[in-house]
């Protein structure tokens, strides 16, 4: 019985990590798309979030079940009280992935100039950094790691507010609206990425069992 | 005596909602069957008007602490306490304690229930008789009081001369409930109450458990974790490491607390069973 338990909880667990793969995939490729104004790709983004949807929500079922059936304490509840949090911040992440699509759906047959491309696409990279984190932290318990995507955030949010530096260096002959694109889907990385933050914070109640929200990014909102 | 407690002696940490102050003080206790140490320093405080549950797999001592509690085990041959238990202040063991006072204070209720083979009026009425209560209409009070409290008067006000033996083991047991009920106990240990009866038996023992705290102090030994969860306030996990060894208190905690954060890796992995 207790070995059938400790097999769903690691499926569960295992079925978290795909659902958050799944959403670092999809981020990157929708930065992708965004910069080489692939509209295939992007609509690749759009189609793909309906399983992570899905799975989501067939997960905070299963979960469900197994709390209803098992009556799980100390770190068996944690972990699974853990997971549907952490699950529904992926699916969050999936959403905005998703928004970035369109903003690349919208702008693909507009050009702007290369340093704003640049800027977006280091911003993705450092997205996908912490995203990769906040997914090994989960995977290995690694409580450092989950204390440490903060500090993984914080150059994205820097990269942020250089947009706007960017931006007022726009001349008059310049596209507003593929700027204007440009500037959503970076803030939609940076909530990404905050999302992530989040998760870590999860991880960090699931292995101590103390919750402890970590400082605003100076930012946020 | 003084409020404050030995630091040896650990303190839950305390819900404002439920700690009331300490009912029972128990430092540094011992407990022998022979020359056999079945329990060793045991330093607990149980606060008043809460339920506590003592949880532990079996041969544990869980069992044998509850009957230190109001000298039960002094009924057994052989058997020693060292250490000191005291009730609002007043030390348990000392030598003008009269045993038997002491049981009517601390009433038990075992796993087996067991009805005096009397009428199910009588068995209520049998411990206010001994202690002097002669008027009907007074004795009438207590045993509808008592059955009503113990949750089984619905069931029993109109078959109140038949047997006690007559009911089902669930309503024995609230029976003997009523009974201890009737003498105005100011504590009840209840050595695994549910572990023998129907499950609405359950739900009503449990129920009477969270209404009679507001006037008594409750200690219930069980097996049954999600029991212990679901109707105490605090939680003491219980066990012996090494057969033949003594069992000691591993862990002493606000039962939500427990339950979601232990702090020690053998309460953690007893609770989710991984061993016991």
């Amino acid at each position: 019985m207790r070995e059938g338990f400790r097999q769903e909880l690691k499926d569960l667990k295992a079925e978290v990590l795909a659902i958050g793969r799944l959403c670092t995939e999809q981020t990157t490729l929708s930065v992708q798309a965004l910069v080489e104004g692939d509209v295939e790709l992007a609509q690749r983004v759009i189609d793909g979030d309906d399983a992570i949807d899905h799975r989501t929500l067939a997960l905070e079922e299963a979960t469900l079940e197994v709390m209803a059936t098992q009556f799980p304490v100390a770190r068996d509840l944690r972990l699974l009280h853990s997971l549907t949090y952490v699950a529904w911040h992926m699916e969050r992440m999936g959403d905005l992935a998703v928004n970035i699509a369109k903003a690349a759906r919208r702008t693909a047959d507009r050009k702007g100039p290369q340093t704003l491309y640049d800027l977006i696409q280091a911003q993705g990279n450092l997205v996908h950094r912490v995203l990769d984190a906040c997914i090994e932290s989960l995977d290995h318990n690694d409580l450092e790691l989950a204390l440490k995507l903060q500090e993984l955030d914080e150059p994205i949010d820097h990269l942020y507010k250089q947009f706007f530096r960017e931006l007022a260096r726009l001349q008059d002959e310049d596209d507003i609206e593929w700027a204007s694109n440009m500037v959503m889907a970076a803030r939609y990385l940076e909530r990404i990425a905050d999302n992530a933050v989040d998760i870590g914070e999860r991880v960090r109640y699931m292995l101590t069992g103390t919750f402890e929200a970590m400082p605003e990014s100076p930012i946020a909102e | 005596m003084s409020d404050k407690l030995p630091s040896h002696v650990v303190t839950p940490g305390a819900g404002p909602a439920y700690d009331h102050g300490d009912k029972f003080k128990v430092e540094k206790l011992d407990f022998f069957y022979g020359g056999f140490n079945a329990l060793t320093d045991i330093s607990v405080s149980i606060k008043r008007h809460a339920v506590t549950a003592f949880i532990g797999p079996s041969g544990c001592g869980k069992s044998t602490f509850l009957r230190c509690l109001n000298r039960m085990n002094d009924l057994i041959p052989g058997t020693r306490v060292e250490g000191r238990i005291t009730l609002d202040d007043h030390d348990v063991y000392g030598s003008g304690v009269d045993p038997v006072d002491l049981r009517r204070r601390v009433g038990m209720i075992f796993q087996q229930p067991n009805p005096f083979p009397m009428s199910i009026y009588d068995n209520v009425a049998y411990g206010p008789k001994l202690h002097g209560v002669r008027k009907k209409s007074e004795l009438d009070a207590i045993v509808e009081e008592s059955l009503k409290r113990a949750n089984v008067w619905k069931e029993v006000k109109d078959i109140l001369s038949r047997g006690g033996l007559t009911l089902s083991g669930g309503q024995q047991q609230r029976l003997c409930i009523a009974r201890v009920l009737a003498v105005e106990p100011e504590v009840l240990l209840m050595d695994e109450p549910c572990s023998a009866i129907d499950p609405t038996s359950v739900q009503k023992i449990e129920d009477l458990m969270a209404e009679l705290k507001d006037r008594i102090t409750i200690v219930i030994v069980t097996h049954n974790m999600q029991q212990a969860a679901r109707v105490s306030d605090y939680t003491a996990f219980f066990l012996q490491e090494v057969a033949g060894e003594p069992a000691h208190l591993v862990e002493y905690d606000r039962t939500a607390s427990l339950f979601t954060t232990p702090k020690d890796r053998r309460t953690e992995d007893y609770i989710t069973g991984r061993f016991g």
